[in-house]
């Protein structure tokens, strides 16, 4: 599945006009469009020759095909959290140099802790973890409020957190 | 049948009611012809520009509701130029000219002004429902027109039109002697609405029953609200946000838990997950769920939320549910009959997506599902004859895959089995959507096996005019077709020209149709209307393009060629 989402249809018309001859070429081009798809402003025969490929600020208006209303609906929720940004300073215990992190980049505690994991190679215990753990390898998240006291993370609904939260601590269990 | 006077004749028609039938009534005899149009009271136009006001009121002229549909069905992509056409007011001029009893109008895809509406408002004392769906061409004036003047208004229902909003001071314009309301959606207006007026007429209508709020409704509003009218059935939430801290959530909770009428729910036009729990006391009764319009709400809650919901049998959502999801619906909601997967991400890199597996699970688990309407990052040939297999009570099903012609990714096959294992095994499929790689293949099987197709589209599909030809020679019952980047030419367009007065249209846009071939069908169809539709932006086509035609769109009709066409529509 590539990531670069460029779909171009140079369904490409030859000049001449009878079916036979078109046969022949569309397999041609399908092959060569299996490879490489990019996705034109429009793809209507009158505009073949734009053959734009497109960044996400250049998107076709006519495909996928959905209302403009929803079209719409779903691009001002994307630009909503694309724009918005929150970063607060992580440390972990017994390194000097800390990180930065965008907490409204995540969905909530879950994808939180999915990113730390993979930030601080480590594993990391917060309140609505059970079971227990060997100490060796695991760490604790702990928040700074907005009052200065160090809290365990993730007692409170995920909104209540963003607006309290002024920075991330991760210290050995 | 002379056995009967007439009168007879006409309390058995009474009892007739689609359009369909009446038809078919009306074709028996003379006799029957005239008893039957003298008593319709609802007539359905599909196509604007099929009739002339004058020859349906002439015909029916005591006609109390009216249903028209304007623009073809792509204009809903962004494919049909604005000004276009499927203007409503030669229609309303010639109803009032004719003093029609006018109580209901219904309009799809129409183009209908403020000074139509405040017409509307005016010349029919009796009015009582307007419902617009797709339409443009009005403000918020023209809504405070009909608000002010019907005095016996039961329904005003607004769906995805584009409305200009001159700010919300026209629910305001109710009077307080209107206690008609059995409806009212306006979940589609961008602007501010009057908060107090809304409370205050939602206060003194007593029959309402289906309410639908826009996005400038806040939720204590919506508490508010649902405290006077415990009796709704069909909600659609206006902003679902709230400080966690304020206790709304509860109170909200509380107050729909004496709402055990709710059975159709839509709306979280802004939404933040921890308030949903205060919906879940209605869950257990909901028929219907629309969250098509609530991107905010990711997989997780999604799920959480609709385990439960298990009576549920018509489901609109976003591909942000995932597989695994679509997994949660599959095994909770067995009554299911209409399933929509909405792209959350149009153009995404599918990280929020469904694939072929959510389709199967949907498929094995939800036996009464016939409505299907499915955005999909990939689909394979075994998953589509599965399904076939598991459901064959399809009667509508629409497919798109995001990248438009890709292949069944496991075999790298183009789909025409899997379509093909889907038109055999559903007998009574109506309406067809192909997507991904598809050969002339797929259509052979259309052709043979859809007996009662009604509406099929495709599009960036087929290899030559065979695929449009198996399709028009095959499926008897064909009454709209719509192509689009696909390649098929001249031959299939004027092989089987009769057919096309069989059907109500055949939209073709970016094919292989020349101007000369469109000139041809128009010259042997004289009771067609042929459109070429030109690009608003083209000032002039390059040498290569001038035969090639853009846009095509054709129709059957009594009244020849439309008078109010623009100038960048050719009528041939």
């Amino acid at each position: 599945m590539s990531s670069s989402h460029h779909i171009s249809l140079k369904m490409g018309r030859g000049t001449s006009c009878s079916s036979s001859s078109i046969e022949s070429s569309t397999e041609q081009q399908r092959k060569d469009l299996s490879t490489d798809l990019r996705l034109g402003l429009s793809i209507s025969t009158s505009s073949q020759h734009h053959n734009t490929s497109f960044s996400r600020e250049h998107q076709p208006s006519d495909w996928p095909p959905i209302k403009p209303l929803l079209r719409k609906a779903l691009e001002a929720e994307e630009n909503e959290s694309n724009s918005a940004t929150f970063f607060v300073k992580v440390y972990m215990e017994g390194i000097p140099i800390g990180r930065k992190l965008d907490l409204l980049a995540h969905d909530g505690y879950h994808d939180l802790i999915t990113t730390l994991d993979h930030m601080f190679n480590t594993s990391i215990l917060w309140s609505e973890m059970d079971g227990s753990y060997s100490d060796r390898n695991y760490h604790v998240l702990t928040y700074e409020d907005k009052e200065g006291d160090w809290m365990m993370v993730g007692d409170v609904p995920w909104e209540m957190f963003l607006s309290t939260v002024r920075r991330l601590k991760i210290t050995r269990a | 049948m002379n056995y009967f006077p007439d009168e007879v004749i006409e309390h058995v028609f009474d009892f007739i009611a689609s359009h369909k039938d009446r038809n078919a009534v009306s074709l028996v005899c003379k006799s029957w012809y005239k008893i039957e149009r003298i008593s319709r009271r609802r007539v359905f136009i599909g196509n604007c520009y099929a009739i002339s006001p004058e020859r349906v009121i002439e015909r029916f002229p005591e006609l109390k509701s009216l249903t028209l549909k304007g623009k073809p069905h792509f204009a809903d992509f962004n494919l049909v130029p604005h000004d276009w056409g499927g203007f409503v007011q030669p229609w309303i001029e010639a109803l009032v000219k004719h003093r029609v009893g006018l109580e209901e109008l219904r309009l799809k895809r129409m183009v209908i002004s403020d000074e139509s509406l405040e017409r509307l408002s005016k010349a029919f004392v009796n009015f009582k429902t307007l419902v617009l769906v797709s339409c443009e061409g009005f403000t918020t004036d023209g809504l405070a027109a009909i608000a002010a003047n019907c005095r016996f208004l039961r329904e005003l229902d607004l769906q995805e039109n584009e409305v200009e909003d001159h700010r919300g001071h026209w629910i305001s314009c109710f009077p307080e002697s209107c206690t008609s309301l059995v409806s009212l959606n306006f979940a589609c207006l961008k602007g501010d609405i009057n908060l107090t007026a809304l409370e205050r007429l939602v206060a003194r209508s007593p029959n309402l029953t289906s309410l639908r709020l826009n996005r400038a409704v806040p939720l204590d509003t919506l508490q508010r609200i649902l405290m006077r009218a415990p009796q709704l059935v069909d909600l659609g939430t206006g902003s679902f946000l709230h400080d966690p801290a304020s206790g709304a959530s509860s109170k909200l909770k509380a107050t729909l838990l004496k709402c055990n009428s709710i059975r159709t729910l839509s709306g979280f036009l802004e939404v933040s997950p921890r308030c949903l729990t205060a919906i879940y006391p209605v869950c257990q009764n909901l028929n219907s769920l629309n969250l098509s319009y609530a991107p905010g709400i990711h997989g997780h809650d999604l799920i959480k939320l609709i385990q439960h919901c298990r009576k549920l049998e018509r489901l609109w959502i976003l591909d942000s549910i995932g597989d695994k999801g679509l997994g949660v619906v599959a095994s909770t909601c067995k009554e299911l009959q209409e399933l929509r997967v909405f792209p959350s991400d149009p153009y995404g890199a599918g990280n929020a997506t469904v694939t072929e597996e959510g389709l199967v699970a949907i498929s094995a688990g939800c036996p009464k599902l016939h409505s299907l309407l499915y955005f999909c990052q990939q689909m394979t040939n075994a998953a589509l004859i599965t399904v076939a297999k598991n459901c064959s009570n399809f009667t509508r099903f629409r497919l798109c895959i995001l990248d438009p012609i890709k292949p069944d990714p496991v075999t790298m096959q183009p789909l025409d089995e899997g379509f093909g294992a889907i038109v055999q095994s559903c007998k009574r499929l109506r309406r067809l959507s192909l997507s991904g790689l598809l050969t002339d293949q797929v259509f052979l099987y259309i052709g043979m096996y859809a007996e009662q197709l009604e509406m099929l589209s495709i599009a960036f599909a087929g290899n030559s005019d065979k695929g449009m030809l198996y399709v028009l020679n095959g499926c008897k019952k064909l009454r709209k077709l719509e192509i689009r980047d696909s390649p098929f030419g001249n031959t299939a367009l004027l092989t089987d020209v009769g057919k096309y007065e069989t059907m109500r249209s055949l939209w073709m846009s970016s094919c292989e149709i020349t101007l000369v071939g469109c000139e041809i069908l128009a010259k042997k169809m004289p009771m067609l209307n042929v459109e070429i539709i030109n690009d608003e932006d083209d000032i002039a086509p390059s040498s290569e393009d001038i035969l090639r035609v853009g846009k095509m769109y054709l129709y059957r009709t009594l009244v020849g060629s439309r008078k109010d066409a623009p100038w960048f529509v050719d009528i041939l």
